[in-house]
């Protein structure tokens, strides 16, 4: 007698009551959202959304996207959300304009529901079964961290669905599309480029099935690295890359370079953030400014060497010893170093990781042994509670918890960030 | 140069001519419950050099310098400004607004002037409004005039004039002072204005100066509009006539007196993102059978601003009982912290929204201005100390089609927010008056890194970084050995590695 079937299983058995979960979930949270937004001055919709739509609307009139103070992306962006500047048309029924107007939540919901689909596709071909695939890939599409962040409108969402996409794309070895989504991820948010290293090393000679003769001499070894593959990928992102930032320059002249590109380079990261480096940023902005002797103050410049340890182990040594092992666990290793060595670091970052977490998970130490597992969460969870709580006294209630709260509570963070990133480095194989 | 000295009192308050004895170029009078204007007219090439060509440069400049401590005030002299130091500021034609010049001759004369140029430290004024605004402007907070009494005393009395240094150390106790300048009337304009309290009648003309002396009261004449105020009193020229000479007119004007009072103050717990809340003694508009509405203007020292997207939603504006934001200066950055920042600052003008027509008038109000710090310098202790002054409260109503304003002998104009109305608009003044205290001005203790504890910032975040980073390393070389950079499943680990297991 076969055992009786859990609701679990039950759930997993078939693709439609996951889907139609995050669906409904997603449906739900972005109406609440709605609602609040038009009963409560406190609004649910974040604050980023109506920087899009802002730039929107200005692109709406004939304007440039930069017109709106603090739009800092693509004017890509812009376009896409096009549809909710066309508000307010005469006689139009209100309930079409908060549609108009969500347009753009709509899409970076179901740009989820596509990443999550994508995950499944992924993990099916990795010979598991639809039923645990389905599992894996409800951490991202059942994720209420996930599901709040899009329907508040922000765009994170679709990075998901860009690295997801480029993800599948590489293992099935469609090396234009591949170029493609690379180009276009890293023109969209720039720190996709920590993939092409990893993707380039993974996709040699024997994995894309042109394995060529055995070579010998090492001038003869340094060109057959150069495949054509790895040469077509080179050129398709590249030459995307190039031709979206040249088409956006034509538009939009320097404003673009200044807000998509520089601004990340001059910017003074000072308000506090979950980066180790944010104290240091703040006291080494103002030590010109500062009339005291600061003979106190050793000062390593470490905050102008951050990006070292930050893109040695994110764009050279993890895709170099693990990606040719396990391209989506590299990839992940690559974000998680990525976004806990960055010199700035908010919650939205996590996201960034958080979708490639269903490929890595299956087999992991951390599901092969629970306490590992729950004392990572735990720790996890815990670093960024004893962060906040400091940041609620310093942003609420006026205590200057800069020192020594915050700042050891982004270093505990930072740590924890590293130990988790060394489990997964260790679970390569 | 001309002199206008003169005494204001209340309705009903006024002296007779007798009380005022006339004695060659002196001028006296018992004590009055009044407010004192003195106004000094000079032409621009009676004045020292430097001053001459930094005026010729300038199309049109205005100093108002307003004292932080509250003061009271009797009608025509009503326009009120926020605490601290104002320009308004139009360059003559040709005039380089990156020369530092303005703000060093600035910085001489009132000390602690923190501007540095023009194009980096004003912030523009819209021309496209109404008339009469200046291009420029720029505020910051000044507690008092004693850099620029001092600055006065060297470079513009004779020495051994006692009387002229008298004369420039009373103004010490006055509650305003403006210096206008424009290119049309060609000449300084000082006015200086003592606060509303006991004083003696008492002038001296100098001999190079036509010194017209008036003591004038509130009136209200039988001929009087609406839109006008009424003026009676004593007027005498020092040293040409030998008695007092009685006046009554009346003049239409634009700053009237509200007959309320409000208070600012932070609400508790502050955090970064403080809420400024003003109390007002009164929801009755001044004016009947026409358009009004409560206006606070703000001029924002740059550690502190609004946030204009914040304040362009109508439910948080209807729950903080604001109408609109009507004016903010451009730009106003959102994340830079203060000690990068180049500009004084930001003005702001908010319509506010009392509570919504009720059978009863006249009852006290809130309404609350939410606006955000920006990180300040790291200090001793951990904390910084901010202190915003006080808005400019005002009723703004329209006056009847056709109404006109010609520019009485009271008038102040370029006030920052006059130019933002139509010209057909009255300030009613609101009077500040602070619930605890004397100044007009709300403190504010802002977190900061704390100096004291920022020794092991460095090397701490250093040596972490590095510990974080070398386990990370130490993880992939663990991996590396184990089985090299390839493929486990499909190529040999490297041969030096196989040996070593």
């Amino acid at each position: 007698m076969p055992p009786p079937r859990s609701l679990a299983d039950r759930f997993f058995a078939s693709r439609l009551p996951l889907y139609l979960s995050a669906a409904v979930l997603r449906a739900a949270f972005l109406v609440y959202g709605l609602w609040q937004d038009a009963n409560s001055p406190f609004k649910y919709t974040d604050i980023d959304y109506l920087v899009f739509t802002d730039a929107a609307r200005f692109v709406a009139h004939g304007q440039s996207p930069y017109a709106r103070e603090t739009y800092r992306y693509t004017p890509v962006l812009a376009w896409l959300l096009l549809p909710t500047s066309w508000t307010g048309g005469g006689g139009t029924h209100p309930l079409w304009d908060a549609f108009l107007f969500s347009s753009g939540k709509l899409l970076f919901a179901a740009a989820d529901l596509v990443a999550g689909c994508l995950l499944e596709r992924l993990l099916l071909a990795r010979a598991m079964t639809p039923r645990s695939a389905r599992q894996f890939a409800a951490i991202w599409l059942l994720n209420p961290m996930v599901i709040t962040i899009s329907t508040r409108g922000s765009s994170e969402g679709l990075l998901g669905v860009l690295v997801t996409a480029l993800l599948w794309a590489v293992t099935t070895q469609q090396i234009t599309l591949a170029g493609l989504l690379l180009g276009f991820g890293v023109h969209f948010k720039i720190y996709p480029f920590i993939y092409a290293p990893a993707i380039v090393w993974w996709m040699d000679r024997e994995r894309m099935g042109s394995p060529g003769k055995p070579t010998t001499t090492s001038t003869a070894r340094v060109l057959s690295f150069f495949t054509p593959s790895r040469l077509q990928l080179a050129v398709v992102s590249l030459s995307t890359f190039l031709g979206l930032n040249l088409v956006m320059f034509k538009m939009y002249k320097t404003p673009f370079l200044q807000e998509t590109y520089l601004h990340h380079i001059s910017r003074v990261d000072h308000r506090h953030n979950f980066s180790p480096y944010n104290t240091q940023l703040y006291l080494a902005s103002a030590l010109p400014s500062l009339s005291t002797p600061t003979t106190l103050l050793p000062t390593l410049p470490i905050e102008s060497i951050a990006f070292l340890p930050q893109l040695l182990l994110s764009c050279v040594l993890i895709p170099l010893v693990l990606a040719k092992k396990d391209l989506p666990t590299t990839m992940l290793a690559q974000t998680f170093a990525f976004v806990t060595f960055n010199k700035v670091c908010t919650s939205q970052y996590f996201l960034w990781y958080m979708v490639l977490l269903p490929l890595y998970l299956p087999g992991s130490s951390f599901l092969r042994s629970k306490p590992l597992g729950l004392s990572a969460l735990a720790l996890w969870v815990a670093a960024q509670a004893a962060w906040l709580q400091q940041g609620y006294e310093l942003e609420f209630l006026g205590v200057s918890t800069f020192l020594p709260g915050l700042w050891t509570a982004s270093l505990a963070f930072f740590l924890v960030n590293c130990w988790i990133l060394g489990v997964v480095i260790g679970d390569v194989r | 140069m001309r002199e206008r000295i003169t005494f204001i009192q209340k309705l009903g308050d006024s002296i007779e001519s007798s009380a005022l004895q006339v004695s060659g170029s002196q001028v006296s009078g018992p004590d009055v419950q009044a407010v004192r204007e003195d106004r000094l007219t000079v032409a621009l090439d009676e004045l020292p050099t430097e001053l001459h060509l930094l005026l010729k440069g300038s199309h049109e400049l205005h100093i108002r310098w307003v004292s932080p401590v509250a003061y009271g005030t009797v009608s025509p002299l009503l326009a009120r400004l926020p605490p601290g130091f104002h320009l308004f500021f139009t360059p003559g034609k040709g005039v380089d607004a990156t020369s530092t010049k303005l703000c060093a001759t600035l910085n001489q004369t009132f000390g602690n002037i923190a501007c540095s140029t023009p194009a980096a430290s004003f912030t523009s004024l819209p021309n496209d409004r109404f008339y009469h605004a200046t291009s420029f402007q720029y505020f910051q907070p000044l507690e008092d005039l004693s850099s620029f009494i001092q600055y006065a005393k060297t470079q513009l009395c004779p020495s051994g004039d006692a009387s002229c240094t008298t004369r420039l150390e009373s103004l010490a106790k006055v509650s305003a002072l403006d210096i206008s300048y424009d290119t049309i009337s060609h000449a300084l304009k000082v006015t200086a204005l003592w606060p509303y309290q006991s004083r003696p009648i008492h002038a001296v003309a100098h001999p190079k100066v036509r010194t017209e002396l008036g003591v004038l009261s509130d009136e209200k004449t039988p001929t009087m509009e609406d839109h006008e105020l009424g003026i009676s009193g004593l007027l005498t020229v020092l040293g040409q006539d030998t008695q007092p000479s009685s006046t009554m007119f009346s003049f239409p004007s634009r700053h009237r007196d509200a007959q309320s009072t409000f208070s600012a103050q932070f609400l508790s717990p502050t955090g970064l993102h403080p809420t400024l809340q003003l109390q007002l003694s009164s929801d009755k508009p001044p004016m009947e059978n026409t358009f009004c509405s409560p206006h606070a203007y703000f001029t924002l020292p740059r550690s502190i601003f609004a946030d204009k997207y914040q304040l362009s939603d109508d439910l948080f504006l209807a729950a903080k009982n604001l109408t609109a934001l009507r004016y903010i200066s451009q730009p106003v950055d959102l994340e830079a912290p203060e000690y990068v920042m180049k500009p004084w600052g930001s003005s702001v003008l908010l319509e506010l929204a009392p509570p919504p027509a009720s059978a009863e008038k006249g009852q006290p109000w809130t309404t609350e201005i939410p606006l955000h710090l920006r990180y300040l310098l790291p200090a001793h202790g951990g904390y910084g100390n901010v202190e915003v002054p006080y808005p400019a409260v005002f009723w703004a109503c329209a006056a009847e089609e056709g109404t006109k304003f010609p520019t009485n002998p009271f008038e102040r104009v370029n006030l920052g927010y006059d130019g933002l109305f139509g010209p057909r608009t009255v300030f009613w003044h609101v009077e500040p008056r602070p619930q605890t205290g004397n100044r007009v001005t709300s403190a504010i203790r802002v977190p900061v890194l704390d100096l004291d504890k920022a020794g092991w910032v460095n090397v701490g975040t250093a040596a972490v970084v590095l510990a974080g980073f070398l386990w990370v390393t130490w993880k992939l070389v663990s991996v590396y050995l184990a089985s090299g950079y390839g493929n486990a499943a499909r190529t040999p680990p490297p041969a030096g590695e196989k040996k070593r297991q």
